[in-house]
């Protein structure tokens, strides 16, 4: 029980080059503390997401799923958030009807200038995700295989 | 032969020798009794094989990806939907297909008549609708069932019986029979499950799963060509059928035809470890109605489900 609570969860962010990848870069630059529990893969824009990069991630182990772009009407692209929204919205629905607990796909909106808001975005994240126990949805407890493959 | 049967010939043989139509693809009667197959052919000979009758099951839209000319389709109310959704992916040019509409009663359920009539099919005489009942009849006696006992799962579901889209339209649109609790009375035990007990059923389920992927080939909506669970590098999905890959493919495949599905039930019908597939598409139906009011297949000229945005949406998720 004490071990579960004292568990560090991993997350893995999506962040769009543009707006939130910058932001995460001034909120280091900037020297906000922020949980060390993020990775971070760049992508050209929030447009990029697909679910299976979601789904893939947390089949590798991940607790939780982050996708980071540039708030509505700010996108590079004009509109890739604005299809990101909509994708992530319809992913989420589906993930958590086939059982994902809501916490696991987290979405947010960080401007190239919110260093400060990225920061409390990982803060929020990890706290939520380390309400709920690690990720064992692909653990398979018969066989014994891990997440992982 | 039905009045609707000879009409669907008429036009058929019209279309092929008016040179409106290179292949007609249709019905015609299957192996077993009370059963059909589909039928693509663009030789006139083969117009008296055209069936319309309860059990036209197959959702043909399916082959027209694979056809090149143009292709005189019948369609029912779900099919068309499937046609529609095709023509906004830009799958088809809608001058290319003549839509022979069926305004559909429903699909009769065999395994259902034989549970109710406690026979076998071949012991079963004939099976017809009659408005909102199924007639049985058995050794010269007739049996009267109400449509919702003997309907398909997905037909049970259906709103949308007539066609949507159609060029010539083969009759009159009929009673209609839906009673949507029923149809998703799975869903309902679902949701009212804990995520973990709704993750372990599915999981439960998936083992079954052999990937054989005859629900991704009956599936119109699924008309990539190449899928990503073919894919290589990267490699996606383990080719082997673990638990694991398996709800990963089915998942993903859900997610990829949000907006495109029509609930038209071909994928668990193929399914042979009957896997309840439905129980999957149809919520995805009803989350694509319920965040976005969208009907799949509903307006040819609509931008697909996930091509489309508004700039005020549902975003409450997001920080
Ligand atoms: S038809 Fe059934 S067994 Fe075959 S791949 Fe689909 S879900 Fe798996
Ligand atoms: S599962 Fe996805 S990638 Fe595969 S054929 Fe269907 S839509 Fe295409």
């Amino acid at each position: 029980m004490s071990q579960e609570s004292e568990w560090e969860p991993k997350i893995l962010g999506f962040l769009c080059r543009w707006c939130s990848y910058a932001g995460a870069d001034l909120a280091g630059t900037s020297r906000k503390k922020y949980p060390a529990n993020i990775r971070i893969i760049k992508i050209p824009c929030s447009g990029r997401i697909d679910p299976l990069l979601i789904i893939r991630a947390l089949r590798t182990g991940f607790d939780g799923v982050l996708v980071s772009g540039c708030h509505p009407g700010d996108c590079h692209y004009q509109t890739g958030n604005y299809r990101a929204r909509r994708r992530i919205a319809i992913t989420k629905n589906f993930l958590e009807y086939m059982g994902m607990e809501p916490q696991r796909l987290q979405a947010s909106w960080v401007s190239a200038s919110e260093g400060g808001k990225f920061a409390e975005v990982v803060s929020e994240i990890t706290r939520d995700l380390k309400e709920i126990s690690p990720n064992r949805l692909f653990t398979d407890e018969r066989d014994g295989t891990k997440a992982t493959e | 032969m039905s009045e609707t049967e000879q009409k669907l010939r008429n036009e058929a043989m019209t279309l092929l020798e008016q040179g409106r139509a290179d292949y007609i693809i249709g019905y015609e009667a299957g192996s077993l009794k009370f059963t059909t197959t589909p039928l693509i052919t663009r030789d006139k000979d083969d117009i008296d094989r055209l069936v319309i009758n309860p059990f036209i099951l197959n959702n043909l839209s399916v082959f027209l990806g694979d056809i090149s000319g143009k292709a005189g389709i019948v369609a029912k109310g779900c099919d068309s939907r499937s046609i529609v959704s095709l023509i906004q992916d830009q799958q088809l040019a809608r001058e290319d297909i003549v839509i022979i509409g069926v305004p559909c009663s429903g699909v009769i359920d065999l395994n259902k008549v034989e549970k109710l009539t406690g026979k076998d099919r071949d012991e079963l005489d004939d099976i017809a609708w009659a408005g909102d009942k199924a007639v049985v009849t058995i050794e010269g006696a007739k049996k009267e069932f109400p449509a919702k006992d003997v309907l398909m799962d997905d037909c049970l579901s259906c709103d949308m019986p007539a066609p949507q889209e159609y060029d010539i339209l083969l009759d009159e649109v009929g009673p209609l029979v839906c009673d949507k609790e029923l149809s998703r009375s799975q869903i309902k035990e679902l949701e009212e499950m804990s995520p973990e007990q709704r993750w372990e059923f599915w999981k439960n389920e998936f083992s079954r799963c052999i990937r054989c992927y005859a629900c991704r080939q009956v599936c119109p909506a699924c008309f990539c060509k190449r899928c990503f669970v073919e894919e290589t590098e990267p490699q996606w999905i383990s080719p082997l059928p673990k638990w694991q890959d398996n709800l990963i493919f089915q998942m993903t495949r859900m997610i990829h035809v949000a907006g495109r599905c029509t609930d038209c039930g071909e994928c668990q019908r193929s399914c042979p470890v009957n896997i309840p597939l439905r129980s999957l598409s149809k919520k995805m139906e009803e989350i694509a109605d319920e965040l976005f009011q969208y009907k799949a297949g509903t307006d040819k000229d609509a931008p697909p489900l996930m091509a489309a945005y508004e700039s005020e949406e549902a975003e409450d998720f997001i920080r």
